[in-house]
């Protein structure tokens, strides 16, 4: 019985390692082909990891660890590597491709070579009701092809035109049913469009309105098209077959006649990210503004946080309260909802035209006699308001620590103080805030280590804003580093600046790096770990 | 004498309830704010009544039937892949976890070390190189590429294991090694220890993390804001940003309802767990 139960655990075991490898095996040429070399090499350390640990008995504990040791390495760890890779390499808009797909790309476009003085013909062009355009070439009475009109951009994913010879009847060109024909002048009024469609006959050859007529049918003329580009490996260049010139490789595009041809592809660039960041005005200026404000952010948060929860936990310390455990209740509210939610409901509450703090502050802008406050639309106004939601959102927290840190202060060091005739507020700085700091300070550093990364709550309350003016990059005055990092490479609306905001996140490592080994230093967190390992 | 007393009481109590009644408004507030517009007759930003004049359910029978706010198929995806990520999370952390508490290996305090210093830098920091990275494994495997809730899932996955392993790791090493010492003299093998001792005897450290691993993911955006972009696979945390106009047209009955549907459910959640979740070693490991 246990002579079965092995192999059949055995069977399980190499079945699922059978399936496993087959994924390799299937993964590997694909990334080959895609030129992932990163990817590639993720899959191969996985793949050998895996057999080596399951297909022997020498590594038993790994046979535990390793599932989620691979989950670890491939999301945490890779991403980490690759992020450092990205940050030395061109990567952003135009530059997306690696060469060989560029060149790929590039050897798809075609021309229409101007000696071409193709066949000409009748063209009776449709529009259908979803106002797409269709052309109808008459090219003689046994060739009679009807298709959709494209672009350049369509004109690999359309389909072929079609012979229909029942569109004429008796020589006379009727309208199909479905389908409305454009007279002359509808042809002239949609002209600008008309000429940038063509109706694809086969791979090189398209017809192409040539002459619109406003009595009769207008004219059409045959084009064939050869290829634009032709890659030149010996030069490592293109050849532009159109003005049959070379168009040699400049850093990261090949360049025809002092023109850069998009698109071009990635390069590994060295340093040009860091130096761009740290020596052109218009970014420097403000990462300068963002670092200094990602600081002052997390501070702030944690400042105002921790003074809301202290007091208010110094106020229900107090034996004999009424109604204390209702008071806690409420006040771990705001913590117990998700930030997405908070920061988008304040988002609401802010606004300074229909919000309702404004309407509630009304009263006071009319007897200070000045003007409302435009929450999120200034600098300072988004910036307060900023750090008053962070603050709503993280008293609790804060109220729940020094709860719990003030009770576990032993009552009798604050009696002794009292009779020897220590003041309230001598007490509590000299006794109280002290005792309090040791047991919370990791805490607080904790805190600040998560504000500084508050991507949500910045993301979705002012959304980085108010922009600031004059700057290369799309910023504004609450962007935090990391939602600077966002703009650049997802939303900026300059394109993806992958590599770019690689580099920033390279930033934010290292400060995220200094900050932990600040709180290893100062606090007993390091023992704390050491004393679960 | 009486006012004596009740000056008494305000010095005292009294300027407690005082401090501590303006702070349960600023808590309160905007809660009760949102949870009335839902049910208010007529809804705005500007109602700053927190009484409503008339109640009514249309706010949510709006939100269920509009077809360009798939608000359902959001609230759907979103409990699919916090539930398959988190499970999947404690899983495959346990079993690390059992290892690392029981088995004797070379490297073992340097892993747990590793570990540790590993996930302290959030994962999303590197959301570029993760976006690059699942751009490519669109192109070869686009089940699982970018766009898709596998590829969202599989990120998670990534994401705080490291973390839950070691704090269950905490909780196993407190179980007395001596059970599962008998039962290793009863001729059990690590497995069956593991299946039959440590793992139900870990269960509520592990519901624990289940829980906060659950949260974490509900509440995330910025992974779920790269990762999605079909309307129809978003998460709430990404879809609802869409709901939230703070226009004066805006329907803000909706808005408001949607906003009660993502948080309730959470919020019980959380104060049922707060103890645990605030308390200690997980400090800080959701929110903070």
């Amino acid at each position: 019985m246990i002579y079965l139960s092995m192999t059949l655990s055995k069977i399980f075991r190499y079945t699922l390692l059978a399936i496993f490898n087959a994924l390799i095996v299937y993964a590997v040429p694909l990334a080959l082909t895609f030129e992932s070399w990163f990817f590639l090499s993720l899959i191969l350390v996985i793949g050998i990891l895996v057999n080596i640990v399951y297909f022997t008995d020498r590594f038993q504990p790994m046979k535990w660890i390793l599932p989620g040791m691979i989950f670890m390495l491939s999301f945490v760890v890779f991403p980490a590597v690759y992020n450092t890779y990205v940050s030395f390499t061109n990567w952003s808009t135009g530059h997306i491709l690696t060469k060989t797909q560029a060149i790929g790309v590039l050897e798809d476009r075609v021309f229409t070579p101007d000696d071409q003085k193709g066949l000409e013909f009748e063209m009776y062009i449709l529009q259908d009701l979803d106002l797409n355009f269709y052309y109808v070439a008459n090219l003689d009475s046994e060739n009679i092809l009807f298709g959709k009109a494209v672009s350049d951009d369509e004109i690999f994913s359309t389909s072929y035109a079609t012979h229909e010879p029942s569109l004429f009847i008796n020589g006379e060109f009727s309208t199909p049913d479905g389908y409305y024909q454009l007279s002359g002048k509808e042809q002239i009024a949609n002209s600008t469009t008309l000429q940038e469609l063509s109706l694809v006959i086969d791979k090189n050859t398209r017809a192409q309105l040539y002459k619109i007529s406003v009595f009769g049918a207008s004219t059409g003329r045959l084009t064939s098209t050869s290829q634009l580009y032709t890659y030149d490996e010996m030069n490592d260049a293109l050849f532009n077959n159109a003005t049959n010139t070379l168009c040699p490789v400049v850093k990261d595009n090949f360049e025809c006649e002092g023109k850069e041809i998009e698109p071009g592809w990635r390069v590994y660039v060295g340093g040009e990210n860091y130096s761009k960041l740290f020596s052109s005005q218009r970014i420097r200026g403000p990462l300068g503004v963002v670092t200094k404000w990602t600081f002052q952010f997390a501070l702030l948060s944690v400042i105002f946080s921790f003074a809301v929860g202290l007091l208010l936990s110094m106020i229900l310390n107090k034996d004999g309260l009424k109604f204390q455990r209702i008071y806690r209740a409420v006040f771990i509210l705001p913590y117990a909802i998700p930030a997405f939610v908070s920061a988008l409901v304040w988002k609401g509450l802010l606004n300074p035209d229909y919000g309702v703090i404004n309407s509630w502050l009304g009263p006071l802008y009319e007897m200070l006699d000045i003007e409302p406050v435009k929450w999120l639309k200034t600098k300072e106004s988004a910036r307060s308001a900023v750090l008053l939601v962070n603050t709503w959102l993280g008293f609790p927290y804060m109220f729940l620590i020094t709860t719990g840190a003030l009770q576990s202060i032993p009552k009798e060091l604050i009696e002794a103080a009292k009779v020897d005739g220590a003041t309230g507020i001598q007490s509590f700085w000299r006794i109280t805030f002290p005792l309090l700091m040791v047991s919370i300070s990791p805490l607080l550093i904790g805190s600040f280590a998560f504000n500084f990364n508050n991507f949500t709550l910045i993301f979705l309350l002012s959304g980085g804003g108010p922009p600031i003016i004059g700057s290369e990059v799309s910023v504004g005055w609450t962007d935090i580093l990391i939602s600077f990092t966002y703009k650049l490479a997802i939303s900026g609306g300059r394109g993806n600046l992958f590599g770019l905001a690689s580099s920033v996140t390279i930033i934010i490592f290292a400060l995220v790096l200094i900050i932990s080994a600040i709180s290893f230093r100062y606090t007993k967190r390091l023992e704390r770990i050491y004393g679960n390992i | 004498m009486e006012t004596s007393k009740f000056l008494n009481w305000v010095k005292e109590y009294g300027w407690r309830h005082l401090i501590a009644l303006i702070f349960v408004t600023f808590a309160v507030y905007p809660i009760l704010f949102v949870a009335t517009n839902s049910i208010a007759d007529f809804a705005n930003l500007t109602n700053s009544k927190l009484i409503p004049d008339g109640l009514t359910l249309k706010h949510y029978k709006l939100l269920s039937s509009d077809p360009l706010v798939p608000y359902f198929k959001w609230l759907y995806n979103t409990y699919k892949v916090a539930l398959i990520a988190a499970f999947f999370n404690v899983f495959l952390g346990t079993l690390a976890a059992y290892a690392f508490s029981r088995l004797q290996f070379k490297g073992r305090r340097a892993s747990l070390l590793t570990l540790v210093i590993v996930q302290m830098f959030p994962s999303f920091l590197a959301f570029v190189a993760i976006y690059l990275l699942f751009f490519q494994i669109s192109d070869i495997a686009p089940f699982m590429g970018l766009g898709t809730h596998i590829g969202l899932i599989l990120v998670y996955l990534g994401g705080s294991i490291g973390f839950n392993s070691w704090l269950i790791k905490g909780f196993m090493d407190t179980i007395s090694p001596s059970l599962d010492e008998a039962a290793k003299v009863d001729g059990a093998t690590d497995f069956q220890i593991f299946r039959r001792i440590i793992a139900p005897l870990s269960r509520p450290i592990l519901v624990v993390i289940f829980v906060i691993t659950f949260i974490g993911i509900y509440s995330d955006f910025i992974l779920a804001a790269i990762f999605l972009k079909d309307k129809n696979l978003w998460t709430v945390a990404v879809g609802i940003n869409t709901v939230f106009i703070d226009d004066f047209n805006a329907d803000w009955g909706v808005i408001a309802a949607s906003s009660v549907i993502a948080a309730t459910p959470i919020a019980v959640l959380f104060i049922f767990f707060q103890k645990q979740i605030t308390g200690g070693l997980t400090a800080g490991s959701v929110k903070g």
